[in-house]
């Protein structure tokens, strides 16, 4: 059966698609069953259909975008702008809302411009982390890209959505500085000092005279974003991989109020990561071959599994980025922070300066290792996290975390949680759900369970960095203050910027979450 | 292992945008595409080859290892995907693409 955009016959369907192959050309139309199978979630939390697409467009640059948003808005066809589409967990490719037509911007896949004397970069939707890495190394480039743990995004949409890396330059989205966004009535903005014609500033400071715009367009619907400027690190003289392992669950608020400070302080000048037991004993194998019986795996066995790996109950890892010298003396203060405080860690290093080969712990190669655990749980596996941001304060970690935990337990899924320390001030929660997708009593437990912990950390003042589609006006709801003030302003600008409501319809649910799922 | 830089070669900016990629154009050979967008996790170590290790004959996992490997077959699975495979849409590898692939797959592996 056709999927038709909401509101729309099949006649006035028919037609806008004409409308499209004749802007853009028969052959970046898309209009199959297979075709629009290939922008589906492959790891949804529940039917894929429920997110189909009804076409996808593919245009060849900002002025094929003009046509169709001229066209989309006069037969009220609602547009899913993506980059890549590869927003794995989060939606991948699909729309929220079933019947959007995909905007696909893959052949957008400029590198603009490399400026190595500013260490800053323009780019196109449609370059992948897998892409600029490439350019990068053709060019000879003494600048360093920061990517996510998987290469297959686009270096635009990840920053777009808040992504994270492991280098200094790891928050994403403070990586940006200036962009060109195509608005739902066909004008083109450029954000930033990007407004002043001949402009050599552009992507040397985000604050023009006035509001800086760079913000509302991430993580929103409000424009199409078609070049991005972002900054990029000087590859440094050293690096050091820190790897801790914390033995007890007790430890968990000395170990917040140990990093706090030395990221606080930039003594750790990169994201870390903290895993908690649960996380550290899936490597190189599958649920199945440690745990047989109903619910999730408990307390006890976790622990049995990481006693036999040597795990601590919380393992730490971060790189530190500088001069050999200035690294020991990083490493010093880390060491000297942990023996007063943790003195039960246990801490390992490894060193590399520049001139030596990569090794892996550097996170510098491409990479796709993520893809990898998605069958933790069962074939054909999904998966998608729930990620609230937090303070990290000792307390206040401990109160999330102490709720997520026994959640989880409480609806027969292993705990399996993460947290990085993406800037000096917040922790972002990562607590993943592994389910097999054709199980439907666990993909509906999986949505129960989310939604529970939707409610308790709006609760205790708690809010998400990113979702999947499915729960994108839970997430905006979550914010209630001042009779959900924030939310409703976003509606407002939605209204002025898109009044037929054709980009990105449900995105953050912008525009939507007064009504739910 | 990344490239070494020569600083004072370097063109310290590019006023020419260039195309990193050629999404969607039909000029791609096989065996760049097999390189650029299969090879990394359906090589020997590739995690790709770890899962397959696990569900087909001993000797096989690496897709140009395969005793039979038809088009059809391969066409589907990366349009669809399968198991933590995520699905190839069309502006990744056209249809045109994907058939050269598929057959040149197959080829190889008679």
């Amino acid at each position: 059966m056709a999927v038709l955009p909401p509101g729309l016959t099949q006649q006035a369907f028919d037609q806008a698609i004409a409308e499209f192959r004749a802007a853009i050309g028969e052959e970046w139309v898309f209009t199959s069953d297979a075709d629009r199978a290939s922008y589906l979630d492959p790891f949804d939390m529940g039917d894929q259909d429920d997110h189909a697409s009804a076409a996808a467009l593919a245009p060849s640059g900002v002025e094929d975008c003009r046509k169709i948003l001229e066209i989309a808005n006069r037969h009220k066809v609602p547009l899913w702008p993506i980059s890549m589409g590869k927003n794995l967990a989060y939606g991948t490719a699909a729309p929220e809302m079933r019947g959007s037509v995909i905007l696909d911007l893959k052949r957008m896949n400029r590198v603009i411009e490399v400026n190595e004397e500013l260490g800053t970069a323009i780019v196109e939707p449609g370059v992948s982390f897998f892409d600029f890495k490439a350019e990068l190394e053709r060019r000879g480039s003494g600048l360093w890209m920061s990517g996510p743990a998987h290469s297959w995004g686009s270096v635009i949409g990840n920053a777009l959505e808040h992504g994270v890396g492991y280098t200094p330059y790891g928050q994403h989205v403070e990586t940006i500085c200036g962009m060109e966004v195509l608005l739902a009535d066909g004008s083109l903005v450029r954000t930033g000092l990007g407004a002043l014609e001949g402009t050599k500033e552009w992507q040397a400071f985000r604050w023009p005279f006035g509001p800086g715009l760079d913000g509302m367009f991430t993580q929103s619907n409000f424009g199409i974003v078609t070049k991005m400027g972002l900054w990029l690190m000087p590859e440094p003289e050293g690096m050091a991989g820190v790897s801790i392992r914390v033995p007890a669950r007790e430890d968990f608020h000395a170990l917040i109020e140990t990093l706090r400070p030395l990221r606080m302080t930039d003594v750790i000048n990169a994201p870390y990561t903290i895993a908690n037991g649960w996380r550290q004993i899936t490597g190189g194998r599958v649920r199945s071959e440690v745990w047989d019986q109903p619910g999730a795996i408990s307390r006890e066995r976790m622990e049995e599994l990481l006693a036999e790996r040597g795990q601590g109950w919380w393992s730490v890892i971060f790189n530190l980025f500088d001069s050999p010298a200035a690294l020991d003396l990083r490493l010093d203060k880390i060491r000297r922070a942990f023996a007063e405080k943790l003195p039960g860690a246990t801490i390992d290093v490894q060193r590399w300066e520049q001139g030596q080969p990569q090794e892996s712990w550097m996170r510098q190669e491409v990479s796709l290792a993520p893809l990898g655990v998605v069958d933790w749980g069962g074939n054909p596996g999904g998966h998608s996290d729930f990620g609230p941001i937090v303070a990290p304060l000792g307390d206040r970690a401990e109160e999330v975390y102490s709720i997520i935990e026994q959640r989880f337990l409480e609806y027969g899924k292993d705990p399996w949680i993460g947290m990085f320390g993406i800037s000096s001030r917040a922790l972002i929660f990562v607590a993943d759900m592994f389910f097999t997708r054709t199980d439907a009593e666990e993909t509906e437990r999986c949505r129960r369970l989310f939604r529970q912990l939707c409610d308790d950390m709006a609760d205790i003042g708690v809010g998400l960095y990113r979702t999947h589609l499915r729960f994108m006006d839970d997430a905006a709801a979550m914010h209630r203050w001042g009779d959900h003030a924030l939310p409703r302003l976003n509606n407002r600008i939605k209204a002025a910027l898109d009044p037929n409501g054709i980009l990105a319809p449900g995105k953050q649910g912008i525009g939507s979450w007064e009504d739910g799922e | 292992m990344r490239l070494k830089l020569i600083a004072a070669a370097l063109p310290l900016v590019a006023l020419a945008p260039v195309a990193v990629q050629s999404a969607g154009q039909p000029s791609r050979s096989p065996e760049e595409i097999y390189t650029t967008r299969c090879a990394y996790c359906h090589e020997a170590g590739g995690w790709g080859t770890r899962a397959l290790a696990k569900r087909v004959p001993a000797g096989e996992a690496e897709l140009r290892n395969r005793s039979s490997l038809p088009p059809a077959y391969t066409i589907a699975v990366v349009r669809r995907g399968i198991g933590a495979m995520p699905q190839f849409t069309p502006t990744e590898l056209t249809d045109a693409e994907l058939e050269a692939l598929a057959n040149w797959l197959d080829r190889g592996n008679r």
